[in-house]
């Protein structure tokens, strides 16, 4: 089966610095791959592993995607091979372009049985791009998978939802949205990084996925933290009686 | 507050479904209702503030909520109102997704405000976790968006109102999707926004069996335990309905006391509206202790047992 | 098990770890560094100003590229008291011009660039890798393990830092003396650049390096430093690890109460303070350098070596760190040619140390850590100095004395006899 993985890269919320006006500072963040997304990949080669195929990496997004070591670090989880989609224009991309923009580069990289996505992106958490993307696709799409059975050219899958689990007959080639809960991500080896660093990587801009001139369909029109809720930070520090027996001293009145 | 002129609203269920009404009703001028069921429910919507009901038919025995997406399209592309409100669901989000990508447009999830600012709809949610609240208009004619729980009040159920309902065509969806089987799941009913002290585990707990003992600290003070994400969806030691934060329950207890949680945003915004926030936590470094009014900086299976025999003796005197 | 083969592996990604990987890889020979960390210097601390000449020679003109903050053309020695400071300041032209003498750096973004150029030029890089053990054969180390994986090479390079227990348990070192070791704390405090260059009166990407003695370390055996970068400032204490005890004292403490302190207040001041963070460093120079430093197929380079250099007024470390990491390459070159990795054959490194200016140097600066061992350089002089000047300024209508009786005063005031004096004074002249 050819299983095309859709990642998504993202600063690392802790390195987010809110500014004094409220505003956020990416400017010292460390950038990572999309936390939920590794369950999309994991979810990809287990398939692979299972019954045959190739799994491919794809995002697309701005300069972000340069970094090597992220680079490295999709493919050291397993795929073959790395497509993306590299803008300015891409920059805090709105779902509906991202899923655009997937469109073009899936239907440019043609033979694909399967594409997976995360349950949602580690900074919008949108929960939509795998939903749009199969709509513009124009092929059958389910989020909530938290197993996968492939079964000759469709896949048996199971749903989770809130009180109920749906198990569904998916036929190819289809989009779906993986839940966290579908597997536990690897963690790769020394030799799978070193693996990485010799796979091939290949790299588009818009005008190359035929898509020069696309916008985004959302504007933002401001981005501010919430207001801080002022907290007393009254921190003991230790673990002997007389400092538990101060905490408690100090907490007594919440807890009875 | 100006209004536009069409909003619908569509919901999986009743309860939601009458919020939406009600904030229908706020945001525009005439509210449709999409509904999917029996004709005494699509009739119902009318009592919770719809003027119009597209009414989509009984669910169908071999057909999922999903497969009506093709026939909301057709309709939403033709009538073009201003605004849909969809529950946020997994179901709600999925279909709010395909008929986006239909009409051209990105869903503005999970929306925390909806106003109309200039005739211009604008819808606040949360990004990158709950560090920040985004302020974001659609370009389009129509502005998706999913709405939670409690965002509208829904309005007395008004037998008296008057609306129309107007039975919709089912269009055959393209692709195949097909339910083999429904199981249901059960989840114990868990009420963790009704407690006043919510005790949290995170991932500084070893062990699944090592809940015990913050269950029986939880037990000694009267409060219901709840968890980080991880702890619920990953090592799986506590059910899904228990864990808080972001994507999932969103608390307001007098008292939460985290145990063994870092404090990520994620987290955090679960219960920074709580009015007393304690931590047990041994890294001293722990983003969780900027959000605590009292904090022990130690390792939890020293302090927990500690501060259980210190209730115990007070309790006893 | 299956288990590749490389020809060299090095163990840490600092720039000991990097220097050797870059020469390497520009030789053509197959090398893989393994580092822990997330990224290359995601675990480094450096107070911050390199010595920069033998970067020149690992990279020539490297100051086009590299991500250097600022060349340092202003080194001043404080000694202070808890109110009181007495500064000393050098500033010489020569040290503004290229190929400059010394440049501040930000570990976490220096290491990463060095790391690229290793990487451009074929080393491979694998990070968020912990190495447990050497795999060996005999008495040879013919690998690396990492618990679950294994991986073999002609030669090991363990530039794993202070800590090195690779070079302990290839039985290269033994176990270090606290009096060998410190703990260093540092702060990083984000400043707009012109603030920088008004307040230390630079200009454009000149910078201010401050040795600060006496109270800074609240009298515990070390000192602190200051130093600009272009938009931060890196302010930071190096404690003695005996002495810490001893006194029992928390770095994080001390470095709070240095922030506060009259000099250094007004220069912070309306900074943030954007990281923190605390690291070992070797005290012990020539002393802490094990008497062999390379076994079958096996070197050790960088702090793992024991090669930092610690004169009270400059820590150095970072530029043997690279001299290492350069002589140890050309070894490996040289043993690849004779297809003999032997500890014969490798013995080539303490020659090519030998010659170069790491061994000079530690030799050179031998004599500092006994020097540095007396207390009275910590706590006395300062008094005994601040004391002193007070006197000489204070015009408080006493009649003022000879200055010479006054000096006398203020040393009889701060306890330190005359023949300690001489006898300091000797031993420093001797060791810095
Ligand atoms: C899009 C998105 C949505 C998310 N939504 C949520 C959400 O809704 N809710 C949520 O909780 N998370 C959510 N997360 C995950 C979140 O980012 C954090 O990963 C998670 O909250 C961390 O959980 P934790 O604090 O239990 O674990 P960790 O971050 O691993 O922290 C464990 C803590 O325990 C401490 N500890 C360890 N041992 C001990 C001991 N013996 N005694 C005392 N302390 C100890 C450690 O010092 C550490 O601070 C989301 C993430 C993303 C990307
Ligand atoms: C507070 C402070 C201030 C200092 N100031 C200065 C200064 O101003 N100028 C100066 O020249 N020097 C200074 N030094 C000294 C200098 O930082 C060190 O000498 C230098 O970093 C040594 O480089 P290295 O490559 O040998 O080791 P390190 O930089 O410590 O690198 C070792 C690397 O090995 C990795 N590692 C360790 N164990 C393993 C393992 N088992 N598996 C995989 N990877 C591993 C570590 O993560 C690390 O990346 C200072 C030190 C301190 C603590
Ligand atoms: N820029 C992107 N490139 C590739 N895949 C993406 C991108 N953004 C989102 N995705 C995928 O779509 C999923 C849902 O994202 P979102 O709708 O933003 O929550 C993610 O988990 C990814 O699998």
């Amino acid at each position: 089966m050819n299983i095309i993985t859709c990642y998504k890269i993202v600063p690392e919320e802790q390195d987010i610095v809110v500014l004094p006006d409220r505003s956020l500072s990416f400017a010292r963040a460390e950038w990572k791959i999309g936390q939920y997304d590794l369950n999309a990949i994991e979810a990809g080669m287990q398939i692979v592993e299972a019954a045959g195929g190739k799994v491919s990496a794809l995002s697309v997004g701005d300069k972000q995607l340069e970094n090597s070591k992220l680079k490295k670090g999709v493919l050291s989880r397993g795929p073959e091979d790395l497509y993306l989609v590299m803008d300015e224009q891409l920059e805090n991309s709105d779902t509906f372009l991202t899923a655009q923009v997937l469109t073009a580069a899936i239907r440019k990289i043609g033979e694909f049985d399967l594409v997976i996505c995360g349950e949602g992106s580690s900074d919008l958490y949108a929960q939509q791009v795998g939903a749009q993307l199969g709509e513009m696709l124009n092929i059958p799409t389910i989020n909530g998978i938290s197993k996968i059975t492939p079964e000759g050219n469709k896949i048996i899958a199971e749903r989770t939802l809130g009180n109920e689990i749906e198990v569904l007959e998916i036929s190819l080639p289809a989009v779906v949205s993986v839940t966290t809960d579908i597997n536990l991500p690897r963690i790769p080896s020394m030799k799978n990084i070193l693996a990485a660093g010799k796979k091939p990587i290949i790299e588009w801009d818009l005008s190359a996925v035929g898509l020069q001139g696309v916008t985004k369909q959302t504007e933002v029109i401001s981005t501010l933290a919430p207001e801080n809720v002022e907290r007393k930070k009254v921190i003991f520090e230790g673990e002997s009686e007389e400092v538990i027996q101060k905490l408690f001293e100090s907490i007594r009145k919440e807890l009875l | 507050m100006s209004k536009v002129t069409k909003v619908w609203v569509f919901a999986e269920k009743n309860t939601a479904l009458a919020q939406l009404c009600a904030g229908g009703r706020q945001l525009g001028e005439e509210v449709s209702a999409l509904v999917l069921g029996t004709k005494e429910e699509a009739e119902k919507a009318v009592s919770y503030g719809a003027d119009k009901v597209y009414w989509l038919g009984s669910s169908k025995q071999d057909k999922m909520l999903e497969d009506y997406t093709a026939t909301i399209c057709e309709l939403l592309k033709k009538e073009s109102p201003n605004l849909l409100m969809m529950q946020a669901s997994k179901r709600g989000k999925h279909v709010a997704g395909r008929l986006a990508a239909n009409i051209g447009t990105s869903v503005i999830v999970d929306a925390a405000g909806i106003e109309i600012a200039g005739g211009m709809i604008q819808v606040k949610h949360m990004v990158y976790g709950g560090a920040a609240f985004r302020v974001e208009r659609a370009l389009g004619k129509t502005t998706i968006t999913t709405v939670g729980p409690g965002l509208f009040n829904a309005l007395p159920e008004d037998n008296s109102r008057q609306g129309s309902v107007v039975e919709v065509d089912f269009v055959e969806p393209a692709g195949s999707v097909k339910c083999l089987e429904r199981k249901s799941k059960k989840g114990a009913e868990v009420n963790l926004s009704a407690a006043k002290r919510v005790v949290g585990i995170g991932r500084g707990i070893a062990s699944q069996e090592d809940i015990k003992i913050v269950e029986e600290f939880a037990g000694l003070i009267g409060a219901e335990v709840g968890c980080s994400r991880p702890i619920a969806e990953g090592v799986n030691w506590m059910p899904k309905e228990r864990y808080i934060g972001v994507s999932g329950a969103m608390l307001k207890p007098e008292v939460y006391i985290a145990i063994g949680i870092s404090g990520q945003v994620q987290h955090m915004v679960g219960v920074n509206q709580a009015k007393v926030i304690i931590a047990v936590n041994k890294d001293k470094g722990a983003p969780i202790f900027q959000h605590t009014d009292y904090g022990i900086i130690g390792d939890l299976y020293k302090v927990l047992p500690a501060l259980k025999e210190l209730i115990k003796t007070n309790n006893e005197n | 098990m299956s288990s590749e083969k490389y020809e060299v592996i090095i163990i840490g990604a600092g720039l000991a770890g990097l220097s050797a990987a870059y020469s390497l890889a520009q030789a053509g020979i197959e090398v893989v560094v393994v580092e822990r960390g997330d990224y290359p210097g995601s675990k480094n601390l450096s107070g911050g100003v390199l010595y920069s000449r033998v970067l020149d020679k690992l990279i020539p003109n490297f100051w086009e590229e590299a991500p250097i903050e600022r060349y340092i053309t202003n080194y001043l020695t404080t000694l202070m008291t808890k109110y009181d400071y007495f500064n000393l300041e050098y500033k010489g032209k020569a040290l503004g011009s290229i190929p400059y003498n010394a440049v501040t750096v930000l570990r976490a973004k220096f290491d990463r660039w060095l790391a690229e150029k290793a990487e451009q030029a074929g080393a491979m890089i694998v990070t968020g890798i912990k190495v447990e053990k050497l795999i060996k054969e005999g008495n040879r180390v013919i690998g690396i393990s990492t618990g679950d994986e294994e991986m073999l090479a002609d030669v090991v390079i363990a530039a794993d830092g202070i800590n090195s227990f690779i070079a302990q348990e290839a039985g290269l070192r033994g176990e270090i003396k606290p009096l060998h070791l410190a703990v260093g704390a540092k702060a990083l405090i984000e400043l707009p650049r012109e603030r920088i260059e008004e307040r230390f009166r630079l200009t454009g990407n000149e910078g201010a390096a401050y040795a600060m003695l006496g109270e800074a370390t609240r009298g515990v055996a070390g000192g602190g430093f200051f130093y600009t970068n272009q938009e931060s400032l890196s302010i930071g204490v190096v404690m003695r690890l005996d002495d810490l005890v001893k006194e029992k004292v928390k770095p994080a403490e001390v470095l709070d109460d240095l922030l506060q302190h009259p000099m250094v207040a007004p220069l912070v001041k309306d900074g943030v303070m954007t990281e923190y963070g605390a690291h070992l460093t070797g005290e012990g120079g020539l002393h802490m350098v094990p008497a062999k430093l390379y076994a079958d197929g096996m070197l050790i380079v960088g702090d793992a070596a024991g090669f930092t250099i610690n004169s009270g007024l400059v820590i150095r470390g970072m530029d043997l760190a690279i001299g290492s990491g350069i002589a140890a390459a050309e070894a490996i070159i040289e043993a690849k040619g004779k297809d003999d990795f032997s500890e014969g054959s490798l013995s080539a490194y303490q020659r090519n140390l030998d010659e170069s200016f790491v061994m000079k140097d530690l030799k050179l600066y031998a004599k500092t850590p006994e020097f540095m061992e007396s207390d009275r350089l910590y706590k006395q002089y300062s008094h005994m100095v601040n004391h002193l000047f007070g006197k000489v300024y204070a015009h408080d209508m006493s009649p003022k004395e000879h200055l010479v009786k006054t000096a006398m005063n203020s040393l009889k005031e701060s306890g330190i006899s005359l023949f300690d004096l001489a006898k300091d004074g000797i031993k420093g002249v001797r060791a810095l």
